[in-house]
């Protein structure tokens, strides 16, 4: 099984949503995120910081998520992203949009 | 919040940016090399595998950079795209380019000079923490109130003991004159000082020591910290001054230091030395409010102590001035805690001082307004020109925002050159000129003063002009932007109808602005007309008391020489030669000082008391100037001799009932009498301390203007003996009669300060201050008429040449060249009549205000408004008919060729 490692592999947009996905359950910190990815897709996403970060940083651009330092539960300092409003209704959003395409994808696939 | 707003932020804290994602980076190394470890890797072995997996770094940061600044290329592209544009339209470049410089400079040069007047941290080091605290008071008595908004020496005392939020409180008076003795014994400005002045402005003295708290405890010996600027001219910087003795109002004080260079000597004016409070009754002779706890009289500037917002501060002095409030019956104190100032601007007169920049920057935007319309105007032109290349843009699909923003760019690229250019301009000169223009803001009479502003730019200058000139680019850029840019593919594609289309659309707006310009210069120009009548008027005007031959002599205000030395100084030069009169008066006329005073009519109360204005003289003082006595008679010599025993020698007799003989001016008989015959009726003028003097009229003298010229307000004389200013009238010109003068005064004491000057220099000095108004506004009017006369001309000639072909049909079907000049300058000069309308109304709103401030202005003067008005449509149509003057040319076949 192939193990996602670059944002190319998968559909573009789709990182994106994944990590707005992960912090709908509360703020969380780069780490935290990756972490979370890795156990909730039974360790088949492993998302590298090279493509974690860019990704939060267009996060930030849209306004969907906001950044403020804080201390980790290991008592480390760590950058914790939070979801903003606009962010909570681009999760929904795009969910639905995911949803569709996959269900395209499968159409497409399962056409003769 | 849009994203282009977060990418401008981005921008500007780029640094700041990469160091927090670096920073974010290595914590999330250091979490997974954690968590690596209590998987069982030994510390290196999770070091290595967490560098691995973390990737290539640099490239994501890379990838940040360009997620953040990703569409600024295209911005790159407008700016270069725009500047290639403006570079093949060198004119217009150019026209625009200086029109906004001088719009920009000009208003950029007087925030300078406003910048240093009222905004300027003090000169100190960690100025942003020092406060300005003043006060205003109801409901209590004071002794005497020296300026607005003071503080008696106990209540400072009990603000400076009793707060907790500043780390220290300092009080400082105004700076007064006194008499620095020594070979030329001069007149100098100096400060007192409480005795913790020095370390709570954190600047010790270079030499010497800094006044300490034993120099404040009553009874030390006179101490006195030399100002640098006296220690260097003075002094010839003795580096021996510290321990030397000097004299100041006559008695001795010890040098203790010598100040910083430009150390803030409590106003706008350097100071020439400090003395602690204690010397207060040393140094200014009379009332001594440093003992007096109803006498306010000082300034006081805190310093913030660590970690205290401003809104502390206020807050618990506010609690303080409660206490006080508590302590006295009926008081209610109001203080005022803002940012020190150089000036420090009291609450009365913030709103004037306010107000007078208002007027004044109003008239310098106006300037800015003309030369706003004027690019806007090139540009809406240079677009109609331009409309087929915007409406292939337009068509090849560029969103209408994408048109304008390029539009905008280029108008930005005007604006920033302009803005260089005119900043630049600004900044050099204005400083200059009021360096100049400074000395002669005070009354000659006012010993030489250094100003101690600084009016060199700083971060907020540069703020002001930077915003303003982005500012102008949209005012002028965005409306021509909008026009050009609207969707009228069709119409301009088509390109027959295109020109008659667009070109009547954007013709209004054009019209429009012309209309503006038309109306602000009118504006400017009128009262520049008003303001040059003013000036003609202090030339012409007959002040009501003849000046000329006369020269006075005044001695410093810590000297008053005893009576029976006034009387011989009288005496001594009425026998110099070619002298025709001598006479004491208690002020110079039209000088430095003046004394209003309450007046009342027995039985009104004292609410309706009316001010005046009331002056000492001896009994030839009314022949000297030649101000005629109407009715009743000029003082007695025995009224003048007894005036004098009940001087302020002996302030009971003031309270002694009896009454005093007074001469009232016309308009004073007028205001209080009215055409009723005031000799023999009484008068009841407030002595300033609580009680009433009470006035016999025995005369009327006749209106002179000795306040202020062209202003005539309601005079009170009181008999007065020999003192004050000694008015001396001589046929023997004023070289010689003030060498006769000096050499009395030098041989009667040679350690007094005193100044001989013509009477002919206060008048001048009227003269100069309407002269200096006038020169301002002439200048910005000039200036004003000559952007719309450009702008002007620059609408019709391309209304001509957007006409050239209809008007050579015309002409080769009959038409004459002068019916082809009218109907290119009908249709030109309309919005220029209908700006000149609303010019002349605003004007004549905006004359009523001037007519307020300045002498001799009438809001409703023919000649300075009418010959304004035909002044500016006389410019208009000429700028207009020359560039029509091309359309008479036309010749009809070429005209039918054209295009």
């Amino acid at each position: 099984m192939g193990l996602t490692n670059t944002p190319s592999d998968l559909l573009p947009g789709t990182l994106e949503l994944l990590i707005l996905k992960s912090l709908g359950s509360g703020p969380k910190h780069g780490y935290a995120i990756v972490e979370h990815l890795r156990l909730a897709s039974r360790d088949m996403l492993r998302i590298g910081e090279s493509a974690l970060y860019p990704a939060l940083q267009r996060l930030l651009l849209n306004g969907w998520a906001k950044a403020e330092w804080g201390v980790s539960e290991t008592n480390r300092k760590a950058r914790y992203y939070r979801l903003t409003a606009a962010g909570r209704k681009q999760l929904a959003g795009e969910r639905d949009e995911f949803e569709r395409m996959v269900r395209a994808i499968q159409y497409v696939l399962e056409a003769n | 919040m849009a994203t282009w707003v977060r990418r401008l932020l981005y921008l500007l804290r780029q640094s700041r940016h990469d160091r927090e994602l670096r920073e974010e980076i290595e914590a999330h190394r250091s979490l997974r090399a954690a968590h690596l470890e209590r998987e069982g890797l030994t510390p290196q072995q999770a070091d290595q595998a967490s560098r691995r997996a973390i990737g290539n770094v640099l490239l994501a940061r890379e990838d940040i950079r360009e997620i953040w600044v990703g569409s600024w290329p295209s911005f790159w592209q407008d700016v270069r795209y725009g500047l290639r544009t403006l570079r093949k339209n060198v004119v217009f470049t150019a026209v625009a380019v200086v029109t906004l410089a001088l719009g920009i400079g000009i208003n950029t040069g007087i925030f300078t000079v406003l910048n240093g007047v009222l905004f300027r941290d003090l000169p100190a080091p960690g100025a942003h923490d020092l406060v300005a605290i003043s006060q205003t008071v109801e409901g209590a008595q004071f002794t005497a109130t020296a300026g607005f908004d003071t503080f008696a020496t106990a209540e400072y005392h009990a603000y400076r003991d009793r707060t907790r939020t500043l780390a220290g409180v300092l009080a400082h008076s105004d700076p007064r004159e006194s008499t620095l003795g020594g070979e030329a014994p001069q007149d100098v400005f100096g400060s007192i000082v409480s005795c913790n002045y020095f370390s709570v402005l954190q600047q010790p003295p270079p030499l010497g020591r800094a006044l300490v708290e034993q120099d404040c405890q009553p009874g030390a010996p006179p101490v006195v910290v030399l100002s640098h600027r006296v220690w260097t001219t003075t002094f010839a910087a003795d580096p021996a001054i510290v321990g030397r003795e000097i004299e100041l109002a006559r008695r001795p004080f010890t040098v203790v230091g010598v100040a910083a260079d430009g150390m803030y000597g409590g106003g706008p004016m350097g100071t020439a030395y400090f003395a602690p409070l204690s010397a207060e009754p040393m140094l200014w002779p009379g009332p001594a409010p440093v003992r007096d706890d109803k006498y306010r009289w000082l300034h006081l500037i805190g310093r913030r102590g660590d970690g205290q917002s401003l809104e502390q501060v206020r807050a618990e002095l506010g609690v303080i001035a409660a206490q006080i409030d508590r302590e006295q019956k009926g008081r209610t104190t109001t203080l005022a805690i803002e940012r020190a100032t150089p000036m420090t601007v009291p609450n009365g007169v913030r709103g004037v001082a306010t107000g007078a920049a208002a007027v004044l920057m109003a008239a310098f935007g106006l300037v800015l307004l003309i030369a706003c319309a004027n690019v806007a105007n090139l540009l809406l032109a240079r677009g109609t020109v331009r409309s087929q290349e915007i409406a292939i843009r337009l068509s090849l699909g560029a969103g209408r925002a994408r048109v304008v923003r390029q539009l905008l760019t280029e108008s930005l690229l005007i604006a920033i050159a302009g803005g260089l250019l005119g900043s630049v301009l600004a900044l050099w000169s204005f400083q200059t000129l009021v360096a100049l223009a400074l000395p002669s803001a005070l009354p000659p009479e006012i010993p030489a003063v250094t100003w101690a502003l600084d009016f060199s730019p700083d971060v907020r200058v540069l703020w002001f002009a930077l915003i303003l000139t982005l500012g102008t680019s949209l005012l002028f850029g965005l409306v021509p932007a909008l026009q050009v840019s609207k969707p009228d593919l069709n119409g301009v594609i088509k390109q027959e109808t295109a020109s008659a289309g667009s070109s009547r659309r954007g013709g209004r707006l054009r019209g429009t602005l012309v209309g503006v310009q038309v109306a602000l210069s009118m504006v400017l120009m009128i009262s520049t007309g008003l303001l040059m009548r003013g000036l003609y008027a202090t030339y012409t005007i007959d002040p009501g008391f003849s000046y000329r031959d006369v020269a006075f002599l005044s001695f410093g205000t810590d000297y008053g020489p005893a009576a029976v030395v006034n009387q011989r100084l009288m005496d001594q030069a009425a026998a110099l030669p070619g002298v025709q009169a001598v006479a004491y008066a208690s002020q110079t006329p039209l000088g430095e000082s003046l004394m209003g005073a309450g007046v009342r009519l027995p039985g009104e109360s004292k609410e309706a008391q009316r001010y005046a204005e009331l002056d000492g003289v001896t009994p030839g003082y009314f022949s000297l100037l030649g101000i005629r006595i109407v009715r009743g008679r000029t003082f007695t010599d025995a009224e003048s001799a007894s005036a004098e025993q009940s001087s302020a020698r002996q302030p009971n007799a003031q309270r002694q009932p009896g009454v005093r003989p007074a001469i009232v001016s016309e308009t004073a008989a007028r205001t209080f009498w009215g055409t009723g015959d005031p000799i023999g009726r009484t008068l009841l003028r407030d002595d300033m301390r609580g009680g009433d003097v009470a006035l016999q009229v025995v005369g009327v003298a006749a209106d002179a203007q000795l306040t202020a010229l062209g202003t005539v307000v309601p005079y009170i004389y009181e008999p007065r003996g020999p003192g004050g200013v000694l008015l001396v009238k001589s046929r023997a010109g004023f070289a010689a009669t003030a060498s006769g003068i000096r050499a009395l005064v030098r041989a009667s004491d040679p350690s007094v300060a005193f100044r001989v000057l013509p009477l002919e220099g206060n008048v001048a000095w009227w003269r100069g201050i309407s002269g200096m108004v006038t020169t301002l506004g002439a200048g910005l009017g000039v200036l004003a008429l000559v952007l719309a006369s450009v702008g002007i001309y620059g609408v019709v000639s391309f209304a001509v040449s957007r006409r050239f072909r209809e008007i050579g049909i015309r002409m080769a079907l009959g038409a004459t060249a002068l019916d082809a000049l009218r109907t290119i300058l009908r249709q030109a000069l309309r919005p220029v009549v209908i700006g000149a309308v609303i010019g002349i109304a605003a004007a004549a709103a905006v004359s009523r205000i001037l007519s307020g401030v300045l002498f001799g202005v009438s809001p409703a003067d023919p000649l300075g408004l009418g010959g304004a008005a035909v002044l500016v449509l006389f410019v208009a149509l000429a700028a207009g008919t020359m560039a029509a003057r091309p359309a008479t040319r036309a010749d009809p076949t070429a005209a039918l060729r054209y295009e």
